[in-house]
């Protein structure tokens, strides 16, 4: 066995550097500190000039590491994107992720060449082409964990500059490498031959690999657990295969998940859970390698070159290359200026500067201390102050409420929709109104780890998730609605003024106790008579009729037939809803509900709701009151 | 409406000892006799008889039984707190152990509501419920029936 020690040592090792990072993301959360550079930290503290002491120069394992890593999350970048989110932005960020990133580098390689002595311009290039690229994983992060939610036309477009513009820096990189080892000592037409050559095979791998692993995952029946698996195996394989056939993999990679993201494909939410999972890994570890590769002393002799370039970058190459390529579209200077800050760099820079010094292209260890150190500066200036500056510049939009998860949805021949999910709590304000507007609409409810539909779940209970489709200008309304709000919820949890009423139940005497006048033809039938004569067999619980000045709600069913109803009554509820709005001044949060003791407003927006109602209502009748009262638990 | 034009202490029972619905609607029938002066049975049946519409089992340990009576001189509230809870056949499947027990005259109209909405937004606090369920003597459930903040806001 003392064989396998070793081996078993460095297992230990791993696995303790990978919990050390998990741990350290723990405390660094909550000081903001962008969460790569505690891995990185993590790794540089656990070699050698560290207090771990861990000798580790490998940079044959590091490119390894690097590249499995990298085609993994650059995979769960395009997984992550939907094409939807991409209208209006993609021109723009296109345009900065080639133009962009030649003029980013050119005039860093420009300053580096200058600055550093001894170096060609083409060696500048190099320098400049490391650094040059927006890091996907670092925006992407920073963007999400940060809370961070931007006007969607920027956020679109950092998104998917800092997802395709990585091929390019890679393009350039593995170009300039290939040129200097060749002896070519200044850029011309070889240099673009290659780059379109490598982004043309690429381009075409990565569209054909995503439809095949489409295709694949929707006709092949495997076992449930092996589709994200699978999945990670062909990007992997799309990856090395595009590489090896002279290809871009990263952008193969990126593309092949685009695809996946963005065609019907079965076990989607289970691959993306997975890759979730996965990604985090990668970066854990391949941010722990990288800071374990680097020798912070001798990182020091790089400080002053390193900052000067970190500087040149963040505030002269970056704003000037932004400003030059959104020149065409119209954006405000403010959004330039967020989108200029945003211009982060992370481990595809450090990966890059990997690449020579592997290669043994002159000065490579130098390129690869510089990389390191620009990396650093970005992610603490920029990384840190990402929020801050979001906020100052008016490019975040407020947060108001606790929305677990938003995901934007094209439906086909509709207006744009936004699913919204929200967590409900003893004190969410929505139990006590039990009500959403008329815009809003519930999709599903998470119950006890059951999915319910909207007409399944009835009210919303405590400990439920709830997962809404709205418009996306009316989120922030809505996020009003879901505040929480102890004062008022305490003492408003039971039931909303409904009286339990029995399927066989006549109307006849339902009308004569509650002085609700119907037609003699209605008075004749029974509640669930009633709902079938409405609705034929399509009563579902959740279902909600007129009847009279009142509303009957469907709230279980036998056989087909309404078993048990609700009666809501118009005086009833609009008492307790304009009780409960005056008295904890709510009026103005849900807008004009009506004012408290008036009989009226409240009601008649009940009764506009006529009778019988279409299975689908036009949206028409939806709009012009916007905020009638509705029931999660209404199905149209 | 407030719940002092409804409720007297008299129509408060503090720890009533039932086993069953039927039984609990008996026993109320017969303290609403003894208070508005109608016949029991009369009572009793106008209750089983929305019943029968429906269980007024709302929740929460809550019934809210009510019904029209055609003799009636004004509204009457009667409330009862269990000893045990009962199987009401309530919405929510839950044994009730509290009642509130809602007589109306014929004519009454919106006043019939007015006070439904009364007392199921004062049983709707589930810390007033949480109060009544905890006190036993008649007087301090009457002043929690009355004097609760809610009853300041209407």
């Amino acid at each position: 066995m003392a064989s396998l020690e070793p081996v078993n040592a460095v297992l230990l090792i791993g696995a303790a550097l990978v919990l050390l990072g998990i741990f350290s993301s723990l405390v660094a959360t909550r000081f903001g500190a962008p969460l790569l550079l505690v891995f990185l930290v993590v790794g540089m503290l656990a070699g050698e000039d560290g207090p771990g002491g861990i000798e580790f120069a490998d940079y044959q394992a590091t490119y390894l590491i690097g590249s499995l890593a990298l085609s993994i999350i650059l995979f769960d970048g395009g997984l992550r994107t939907r094409l939807s989110t991409f209208r209006g932005a993609l021109a723009p960020a296109l345009l900065l992720s080639t133009l962009g990133v030649l003029i980013t580098a050119g005039i860093t390689g420009g300053v580096a060449a200058l600055l550093i002595g001894g170096l060609t311009p083409l060696q500048g290039l190099l320098l400049g082409a490391i650094v040059a690229s927006t890091d996907a994983a670092a925006v992407f992060f920073l963007l999400r964990t940060g809370g961070l939610r931007l006007q969607s036309r920027v956020g679109s477009l950092l998104e998917i500059e800092s997802g395709t513009n990585d091929p390019m820096a890679v393009f350039l990189v593995l170009m300039l490498t290939e040129l200097l080892l060749a002896g070519v000592d200044t850029p011309g037409w070889e240099l673009l031959r290659h780059l379109a050559e490598q982004g043309a095979i690429g381009a075409a791998l990565g569209l054909a690999g995503g439809f095949a692993v489409v295709g694949l995952l929707n006709r092949v029946q495997m076992p449930g657990g092996l589709h994200p698996l699978f999945v990670v195996a062909v990007a992997v394989a799309i990856y090395a295969a595009t590489s090896l056939l002279g290809g871009s993999g990263l952008l193969a990679v990126y593309l092949a998940g685009l695809v996946v993201a963005n065609r019907p494909v079965r076990a989607y939410p289970s691959i993306v859970g997975f890759h979730d999972a996965a990604t985090w890994l990668c970066q854990i570890v391949m941010f722990i390698v990288l800071g374990l590769l680097v020798t912070p002393g001798t990182l020091l002799d790089y400080v002053l070159p390193g900052i000067l370039l970190a500087l040149v970058l963040i505030l002269v190459a970056r704003p000037l290359a932004v400003w030059l390529c959104l020149w065409p579209f119209g954006f405000e200077d403010k959004e330039k200026l967020f989108i200029s800050w945003v211009g982060l760099r992370g481990a595809v820079s450090i990966f890059l500067a990997a690449i020579p010094t592997l290669t043994g292209v002159a000065y490579g260890e130098a390129f690869f201390n510089i990389a390191f150190f620009v990396v650093l500066v970005s992610l603490l200036v920029q990384g840190w102050s990402l929020t801050g500056v979001a906020r100052y510049l008016g490019m975040a939009l407020r947060r108001t409420a606790p929305s677990v998860q938003r995901v934007e949805l094209d439906i086909p021949g509709q207006t744009e929709r936004e699913m919204v999910g929200y967590p409900i709590s003893t004190d969410s304000l929505i139990l006590a109104l039990s009500r959403l507007p008329a815009w809003a609409r519930v999709v599903l409810v998470v119950r006890e780890r059951e999915i319910l539909s909207a007409a399944e779940a009835g009210p919303l209970h405590p400990g439920d998730y709830v997962y809404i489709l709205t418009p996306p200008d009316r989120v922030r309304r809505l996020d009003r609605l879901f505040e929480e709000s102890p004062d008022v919820t305490r003492r408003l949890t039971a039931p909303f003024g409904e009286l339990p009423l029995n399927g066989e139940a006549r109307l006849a005497e339902v009308a004569g106790l509650y002085g609700l006048t119907l037609p003699d033809a209605e008075r004749e039938l029974t509640v669930a008579g009633y709902f079938d004569a409405h609705l034929g067999a399509s009563a579902q619980p959740g279902v909600r009729l007129r009847l009279g000045a009142a509303t009957l709600v469907a709230r279980s069913l036998e056989a087909g037939r309404v078993r048990r109803a609700g009666l809501q009554l118009d005086e009833l509820v609009e008492e307790l809803v304009a009780t409960a709005l005056a008295r904890h001044g709510l009026r103005e949060r849900l807008g004009k509900l009506g004012r408290p003791g008036t009989s009226g407003r409240l009601g008649r927006r009940l009764r506009r709701i006529r009778l019988p109602l279409p299975r689908r209502r036009p949206r028409a009748t939806a709009d012009p009151a916007p905020d009638a009262p509705y029931d999660a638990s209404s199905e149209q | 409406m407030e719940m002092t034009d409804l409720i007297t202490p008299a129509s408060v029972i503090p720890a009533l000892r039932v086993t069953s619905k039927k039984q609990a609607l008996q026993e109320l029938a017969k303290r609403a006799a003894q208070i508005t002066g109608l016949p029991e049975r009369q009572i009793f049946e106008v209750l089983i008889e929305r019943e029968r519409l429906g269980p007024t089992g709302i929740g929460h340990g809550i019934a809210i039984p009510h019904g029209k009576l055609a003799a009636l001189d004004r509204l009457y509230a009667l409330f009862a707190r269990l000893e045990t809870p009962i199987d009401f056949d309530a919405v929510d499947e839950q044994p009730v152990d509290l009642i509130c027990l809602l007589l109306a005259p014929e004519a009454a109209g919106a006043d019939h509501l007015k006070a439904l909405a009364r007392v199921s937004r004062l049983l709707r606090d589930r810390a007033t419920c949480e109060k009544l369920r905890g006190t036993e003597s008649r007087d301090a459930l009457y002043a929690l029936l009355t004097e609760s903040p809610a009853s300041h806001a209407a």
